[in-house]
């Protein structure tokens, strides 16, 4: 085996079988600058090794979020057999919904009877005529009662009030009487002394 | 790593299956590894996070197209790939602008690990961006040739040439030939 430094690189990545790593590491026991050519490849392994990872500033935990789950919609619509059961569902629904709710064609309109249409007023009117009247009947005598009592209160409420008025009177009159009498009597002493 | 794989295929099915939890933890399982992918090529923490969530809201998507859930890890790849190569062509114009990379420090002498790594930083800035992707693929995600051919989506002779172009520069700058000694 022929090991060149393309050959060497692949020994330091481990890209090599178990057969070509055993022919390389007897080669470079044999020649010292291809020893000293993987030391340097193990060097700079090694320094690219120490640059660090760095960790993510925060997690990507997105999948979790509800927003990026897929609608209900979607998961419906990217089904192809559901969709297919869909429309089958779809057109079976229009025929059923077509088969009941056509229009049922309208009865033809019966003859109109005018002497009936007269004798149905006639009986209605005469039926309903007597307890009208009766209505206005029991109407105007409560009117005419309810007239009655307020002009025999009122009636009643001047009474009182001439009977309190003559009775007022009186009692002036009676008093102007006896002081007239006692201004008589008074006169009359002082005219005989 | 087998057991890691056959509970990955176990999730991965689950996935496929609608398996909400399933696909989240393999997102737990993965969610860095691409993340450093991706920050390894694009070199900006912000964009990389970005195109992470892209990727695994599009491997998500479209989980239900993999036929072999044993190609998951490459496929999963190819799509960052693209996704990062995408971005990278949107924002070529802005990056021309920017300022050329220092000069890169040997690794030769004592140095202490934080110069190491950032030695190692700009030694990885100074190759171009398909030699960068081929040494992040290969050394810190371990990658095999035929994997690399599949996520880069170029034949296997391709990817080693610009795995060990990229590797003879980096050893050039990581790990100088000893200068002989001249005697006086």
């Amino acid at each position: 085996m022929n090991v060149t430094p393309n050959v060497l690189k692949d020994y330091v990545f481990g890209e090599l079988n178990a057969a070509e790593m055993r022919a390389v590491e007897a080669a470079v026991a044999a020649d010292v600058s291809l020893r000293e050519e993987l030391v340097r490849l193990q060097n700079t392994q090694s320094a690219l090794f120490s640059l660090p990872d760095e960790e993510i500033p925060r997690r990507i935990a997105f999948v979790s979020d509800k927003v990026f789950e897929p609608k209900w919609w979607q998961v419906w619509l990217n089904s192809a057999p559901r969709m297919g059961f869909s429309a089958a569902a779809l057109l079976a629904g229009a025929i059923v919904f077509h088969g009941f709710a056509q229009p049922k064609p309208m009865a033809p309109a019966a003859a109109f009877d005018q002497a009936q249409f007269e004798r149905r007023i006639s009986d209605e009117v005469a039926k309903a005529l007597p307890v009208a009247l009766e209505n206005v009947e029991k109407r105007h005598r409560m009117q005419l009662a309810a007239a009655i009592k307020e002009a025999d209160e009122k009636y009643q409420q001047l009474r009182r009030e001439d009977q309190l008025a003559m009775a007022a009177s009186y009692s002036l009159f009676t008093e102007k009487q006896a002081a007239r009498l006692v201004a008589f009597a008074q006169n009359a002493s002082s005219g005989v002394q | 790593m087998i057991f890691r794989e056959v509970e990955d295929r176990d999730l991965i099915l689950k996935a496929q299956r609608g398996d909400v939890d399933a696909y989240n933890l393999l997102v737990s399982r993965w969610e860095k590894r691409i993340f450093n992918y991706l920050l390894r090529l694009v070199r900006n923490r912000e964009d990389a996070l970005d195109l992470c969530q892209d990727v695994l809201l599009k491997v998500y998507q479209n989980l239900r197209k993999l036929e072999d859930p044993a190609r998951f890890a490459p496929w999963m790849y190819r799509i960052a790939h693209n996704e990062a190569y995408s971005m990278l062509r949107r924002k070529k114009p802005e990056d021309d602008l920017e300022t050329t990379p220092l000069d890169v420090p040997s690794v030769g002498g004592q140095m202490l690990p934080v110069e190491t790594a950032l030695a190692v930083d700009a030694a990885l800035q100074r190759l171009s961006e398909e030699q960068r992707e081929a040494v992040v693929l290969k050394v810190y995600q371990g990658f095999k040739f035929e994997e690399m051919s599949e996520i880069l989506g170029c034949p296997m002779s391709t990817v080693k040439s610009r795995l060990y172009t990229a590797l003879d520069l980096l050893k050039d700058t990581l790990a100088p030939a000893a200068i002989p000694r001249s005697k006086s």
